[in-house]
Order: structure tokens, then sequence, then C-alpha cells
């Protein structure tokens, strides 16, 4: 067993004031605990945001708010959660966790990621600040589809304001992870030795990288039709409405992508540890992963089948292909454990929940890629099933399975388990009695981004069920907030590596030092942990 | 330490037999809900056909691979703190289960672009053409009376327009058996124009001329709305629509035209 010795960087001579520390450094994992605190505000305010939009939609005829609010409130619950929380969060982990992985001492470009984290609440605050402006927020949903977007109050402006910054944002964050991970690995870590989770971050950055730019193009267009005379998108001056939807879904149909790869990464490194073995197919699970990356880039127009202005069999048809490397991950998550020896810590549990529930996101997305079928179902409740079963049920169980596995490690104590196990089971059924009644709605024919509805649809029962399980899920993070302030309570007490897991960041302290590690194993796998544990490679 | 290593077991048992049941259940409750919308056109029957074929497959890999998790996660549970074995992978498998879901997505592609060929056929040439405007935030359906299917007047010249206002959901009067073309345009912003039980909708888009052919079968009253947020009042752009008889629907068309032939408006108000 040999180690390698990492030479120490000079510190600062003076330790500086906490805030100012805060407020100022560069150190990747204080950025990364920066996000993760900003997104799961964010979470919190785009979850209160779809609370309302439940207990709006609770009962039939209902007024608890107006058609505008209504407009506005479920605009900003998707902007908040998919720009402000899903995306950025990914940053948040992989900030702290990808220089740990693979055995550097920070990024590649650590101002440059203070940058990145520090566009984030600018861009928050300016987003929200649309509920101050004349008009209210942003309320063309979060796909901002024009001409409707072209005609709304300033709330608009300052939404694609937000939008660019937070493009910024993750398109230098996402150079500088592939920097970090082309070049900073540690001695002996070749690229297919990498841990699964910065493979994910790494196919996530090269999507933000070749998709963000176009999304910014389509806003600043978007911006000069609203504001300097532009007519991209009017049809009445010569432009086109379908433009935008074709710009905008390039960008955001690989952003789905990079909404839940990350959240696929977590997944990876968790059910190893759990199911003690191996991440079954690591090489499969890799080209599975850049293969959803590169089919992310031509399915696009499957969400304008109904335009009748795409190519409707090429884009079914590669949308049903994506399904293929998505099922080969899940039958390596399942093959990790076969034979296992599975335990259920709330990591786990999470993992589990990831995996159950981003199956049925898997199978519910395959009738809208059958584009008669989606005739019936696009732009109905069944899709909101999709993306929630995708999002919430693949992407938000994953950020709680990574809270719970890397907490130990980050704050350097344990989160409680019987409250992590509450949480879990309140979420899983919440989450279920929230999003399943709405694959019924759809095919019964309730359109999304509907205000209101008419008593005589019959769709009260299934959207009250709905409604109680949007509370329930409320109610789950009761426990999680109570875990989280008894952990704070209690002195640092984490080994290096409370969980027996395989990668680097578990080889330093919890926390880690600033320098991240006073030295480092030889690696020789993809576990280089194991390898130390059980006496070399090999295994 | 065994008593509760045996309760641990009791109560995780339960939770995963909970967890079954929850599948098993939403599984059931779908099923029940097959046959909801009621598909009322020659289109929307092969629509459902497909629908029922994906549900079938989907409800198989659902099956399969739940089943699956839920086995590995009682069957192989941690009992002692062996290792176990380390195995990492296998590339016959991968090339299984990489092959098989290509095979359903072949399968599952073929016949919905069969159905998607056979559902936008509009070659079998329609018998009328309603002109339906979408505006903020209603409907305006219009007839033209030289096109008014089987018995319409070659020479008439004048239409029935019908228009929806906020006061007032419109109704979209169509006979029954006879191929209708709706005609699709906006001035504002984008709607989609959508009826259940057509198990269809099409985009309303400005700056283009969107065109679809159906033919109902089954005489009734059905309801539409708009499915593309187009603004503020987007959840109360909602019309029925009536299938009728042609003896009816002839009827209808004397009511609106007064028993003239001239042009007629009638306000839905």
């Amino acid at each position: 067993m040999t180690s390698i010795v990492v030479p120490r960087p000079e510190g600062f001579a003076h330790p500086r004031p906490a805030l100012l520390d805060w407020l100022t450094t560069v150190d990747h994992k204080k950025l990364g605990i920066l996000y993760l605190y900003t997104t799961m505000f964010f979470f919190g305010v785009g979850g209160v945001l779809a609370l309302l939009v439940r207990t709006q939609l609770a009962v039939a005829d209902n007024s608890f708010v107006s058609n505008d609010a209504y407009n506005q409130i479920f605009t900003m619950h998707a902007s908040a959660m998919l720009f402000l929380f899903i995306i950025p969060v990914w940053a948040g982990f992989g900030n702290y966790v990808v220089p740990l992985q693979i055995g550097a001492a920070d990024m590649a470009f650590p101002r440059i990621n203070a940058l990145s984290f520090w566009l984030v609440p600018p861009a928050g605050i300016l987003m929200f600040s649309g509920f101050l402006v004349d008009g209210g927020a942003a309320q063309a949903g979060w796909t901002a589809y024009s001409p409707l977007a072209r005609g709304l109050g300033p709330g608009m402006d300052l939404w694609i304001i937000a939008v660019i910054l937070l493009g910024i944002s993750s398109t230098i964050g996402a150079a500088n992870f592939m920097v970090t991970m082309f070049r900073m690995r540690a001695p002996g870590m070749t690229m297919f030795r990498m841990p699964i989770f910065c493979w994910t971050m790494l196919v996530t950055a090269v999507l933000q990288l070749l998709a963000t730019p176009v999304l910014a193009s389509a806003l600043a267009m978007l911006y000069i039709d609203r504001n300097f005379g532009g007519a991209f998108f009017d049809p009445n001056g010569g432009g086109n409405a379908i433009l935008w939807q074709n710009i905008f879904w390039f960008y955001s149909h690989p952003a789905v992508y990079i909404m839940i790869l990350p959240g696929m990464g977590i997944i990876s490194e968790v059910l190893p540890v759990f199911s003690r073995k191996p991440l079954f197919g690591y090489t499969a699970f890799v080209f599975a992963t850049m293969g959803i990356g590169g089919l992310g880039f031509s399915v696009w127009a499957h969400h304008m089948f109904t335009t009748g202005a795409v190519l409707k069999p090429w884009f079914g048809f590669m949308t049903f292909m994506i399904g293929v490397p998505t099922g080969v991950k899940m039958f390596n998550w399942l093959g990790t454990m076969w034979r296992g020896s599975i335990s259920f810590e709330a990591p786990m549990l999470f993992a589990l929940g990831f995996l159950s529930m981003f199956l049925i996101g898997g199978i519910n997305g395959t009738f809208s890629a059958a584009v008669p079928v989606d005739f019936a179902l696009h732009d109905t409740y069944f899709v909101v099933a999709h993306i929630h079963y995708v999002l919430f049920g693949g992407s938000v169980f994953a950020v709680f399975a990574g809270l719970y596995y890397w907490f130990p490690k980050i704050w350097g104590r344990r989160l409680n388990e019987r409250l992590g196990q509450a949480q879990f089971w309140l979420m899983f059924i919440g989450f279920n009695l929230t999003f399943f009644p709405m694959h019924l709605l759809g095919l019964d024919g309730m359109p999304r981004r509907i205000a209101t509805y008419s008593n005589e649809s019959g769709w009260e029962a299934l959207n009250l069920a709905s409604t109680v399980g949007a509370f329930l899920i409320a109610t789950s993070m009761i426990p999680f907030t109570v875990a989280v302030v008894a952990a704070f309570m209690r002195p640092k007490d984490q080994p290096n590596d409370p969980w027996n897991a395989n990668t680097l960041e578990w080889w330093t302290t919890s926390p880690p030092p600033v320098h991240n590690f006073d030295d480092l194993p030889e690696v020789h796998s993809e576990r280089p942990l194991f390898d130390a544990r059980h006496g070399g490679a090999g295994h | 330490m065994a008593v509760t290593g045996m309760r641990r077991h009791v109560r995780r048992s339960l939770l995963l037999v909970t967890v079954a049941l929850f599948a098993l259940a939403s599984i059931g409750v779908a099923s029940a809900q097959v046959g909801t919308p009621k598909p009322i056109t020659d289109e929307a029957r092969k629509i459902e056909d497909l629908w029922i074929f994906t549900l079938a497959l989907a409800a198989v890999v659902f099956v399969v691979v739940e089943g699956a998790l839920i086995y590995a996660l009682v069957r192989f549970r941690k009992r002692n703190d062996e290792l176990p074995a380390q195995t990492h992978g296998s590339t016959v498998l991968e090339f299984v289960w990489t092959g098989i879901p290509v095979l359903i997505v072949i399968a599952l592609f073929t016949y919905s672009f069969i159905v998607l060929r056979d559902v936008e056929n509009t070659a079998a040439a329609e018998d009328m053409t309603i002109e339906v405007q979408g505006f903020q935030f209603q409907w305006q359906f219009t007839y033209q009376l030289n096109d008014l299917g089987v018995n319409s007047d070659p020479a008439a010249s004048g239409e029935i327009s019908v228009i929806g206002t906020a006061a007032e959901e419109p109704t979209l009067v169509i006979p029954i058996d006879e191929p209708i073309e709706f005609r699709l345009l906006s001035n504002d912003v984008i709607h989609s124009f959508y009826i259940r039980d057509f198990l269809y909708k099409l985009d309303v888009v400005p700056g283009r001329d969107n065109r679809f052919v159906i033919t109902a079968r089954e005489t009734g009253d059905y309801f539409g709305q708009c499915a593309e947020l187009c603004g503020l009042n987007h959840a109360l752009m909602r019309f029925k629509l009536k299938v009728v008889t042609r003896d009816e629907f002839d009827l209808w068309v004397a009511e609106q035209t007064g028993g003239t032939g001239d042009s007629a408006v009638r306000r839905a108000d």
C-alpha cells in the first residue's frame, strides 16, 4: 500500500473573518456548500409555489388565486425548480465532490468557479423581483413560448436576463468541470478509473457547453423582439412562431439530461456502496451516459409533434431510441444489487426511490414517443406526471440520496437515520399520491397550465388527491429539517469513511482540510478505497 | 440481538410489501382507466389501439423491472458481514439488455409509424371544411354554405359563424360519418385545438395553416379546450362539440341561416 504525498499549498497568513471568508472564498468546498444552501433555498421557494398551485387546483372553479396570479405562480414554480434548483444543485454537489473524487486540491479555475456561483443569487433575485413590477412576474410558462412571451409585461424581461445570467454561470462552470476532470486527476486515475459521478458531471458539462449558448441566443432574440422592435418570432413581422420552439427545445431537451445525469451519477455511487459490490458494467454505464448525451441532441422536436411543423417519424424514432441507453443503466443498477449484500440506510432508500420512480418516468415517456398517442397526451397532465416522475422521482430523490450520503463528509456529522427513514416514506408516498393521479387526469383530457377547471369535468377527485399528496411532500421536509438542525447541534464526529465507500473523497478527513489531501493512495481501479481496504486491486 | 434482527427483518419486509402493493395498485388503477377517453372518430380508434399496445408493453416492462428490483431487495438484503462476490459486469448481459429494448423500440416505432400515416392520411377527400379561429380567449367556427358536405348547395354563398364569448362557450356542430377537415388559424398567439374524445390535438399557430381530417362515428355531446398556454384566460377557452346525424345537421344549418341560405352570424352570447 503506497501513498502519494500531496504538496500542500500555502494558506493565508492571517485567518480572515468568517463572513468575509464566505463572501470571497474560491475554495471549491465552500462554494459547493454555498451552492447547496442557495439551491435548497430555491427548492423551498419553488415548493411553496407548488403548494399554491395545488391549493388552487384542489377543487373545481376555485378562486383562491386569480388567473393572472396563477400563471405567474406556475411559471415561477417551474423556473425556480429547473433553473435555480435542479441545474445548480448539481453544480453544488459537483463542486464539492468532483475535485475530492479525483484527488485534486481544487477546481481548475477557482476564481471562475466563484463567479459561476455568484451569478446564481442575483439571477434568482432578478427573476423573483418580477413579482414587484407592473404586470407581475413572468407568466408564459418556463418554456416562454412566443409570440405569447413577446407581449407580456416587464417581468418577462427580468426573467430573460435572469436565465441568461444562469446560462453564463453554467457555461463557464461546465468549462471549469471539464478542464478539472481532464487535467487534474490523481496519479493512476485514468479516465476509465474515474468515479461514475464524475463521468456524469463530465457529460453534463459537455451538454451545457454545447446547448446553453443556444438558449442564450434564443433569449437574446426574444429580448430584441420585446424591446427593440424585432420580429424573430412574430409572423406578422415576417418572423416564425415555431422558430422559438425549435431553438428553445434544442437547448431544453439536452437540459433535461443536464437535470438528471448527475442524479444518475449519485445513484451509481450509492448503490455499489450499500450493496457492497462494484457498479455492474462500469464501462457500459459510461458509454450509455455518452449515448444519452448524444441522442439528447436529436430528440428536441418531440416537444413539438402537435405543431404540425416537424418531421414526426424521425423525432419519434430517436425518442424511442433514447430509451435504450436508459434501459442499459437501469439493468446495470439492478445488476449492481444482484447477489449483493444490501443494507437500507437513508442514502440507499432515496436511491431505491429513484430507481423505482425513474423507471415509471422512463416508461410513461414512451407513450409520448409514439407520435399518435402524443397527439392525445401532449400538453395534458399526463406530461406533467411524466416530467415529475423524471425530475422529482428521479432528480429530487437523487438530491436527497446525495445529501444523506455526503453529509458526513461535508459537515462531519451524520443525519439522524430514523428521521431520514421517516422523510423517505413520507416523500415517497406523498410523491406518488401527488403525481400518479396526473396520468389519469391527462388521459381524461385535463390540459396543463389551466388556472381552473369546471365542475362538470369530473377532474375534482383526482385533483384533490394530488393536492393532499403535495402537502404530504411538504410534511416530509419537517423530519429533514429537524435532522439537519439536530446534526449541526452535535460536534463533528465522523470518521474519514463512515460508509465503507469506494472513492477518494472518503480517504481524507470529514470535513476535509482546505487543501483536501495530505496524501493519496495509488489508484488502480475505479474503487481505490476498496482496493486499500482489501489489499490491492484485482477484486 | 436475534430478536432485534428478526424485528428489523419483519419491519423491512412489511415496508417492501407496502411498496409492492402500492406498485400493483398503481397498475390496477391505470388499467381501469383504459377506455377513457371514448374514441369517437376512426382516427381516434386507431390511436386507442396503439395506446393499448404501448400500455401492454409498458406494463410488461414495469412488472419485470420493478419485480426484479423488489426481488433483489428481499433476496439480497444484508444478512452478515461477508463480502459478496465482486462481479464487475458481463458483456453478454450488456448485449442482451441492449438488444431486447432495441427490438421493443423497433416494434413500437413501426406500429406508431403505421398509425401516424393512417391518422394523417388526408388523401381521402374531405366532405366539408370548418375554419377554426383561435383568439385570446375563445374560438370561432366558420362554415362555408357552399361546403356543407353531401347536402350542400354549390351555388350558395355566405357562411355560418359561431363565436364564443367569455360568457358562453361556443358549440361546434358536425355531422356523423362524413370526413371533416378542420383548418386552424390564429392571428394572436399559439393555441391548441384539443378535443379529448378525438384523442387528438393540433396547434393553432399564427402564420401557419394547420389542417386535419376526422370522421366521427358516434353522435353525442363532447367537449374541447385550448391546450397551449395562451395567456390570462387560457383556462376558459372551452367549447362544446355536438356530433349529430346528417338530418339534424341540415336542420341546424337551416336554423342558422333562417332558411334563406343567406349568410348569418350567430353570436353565442
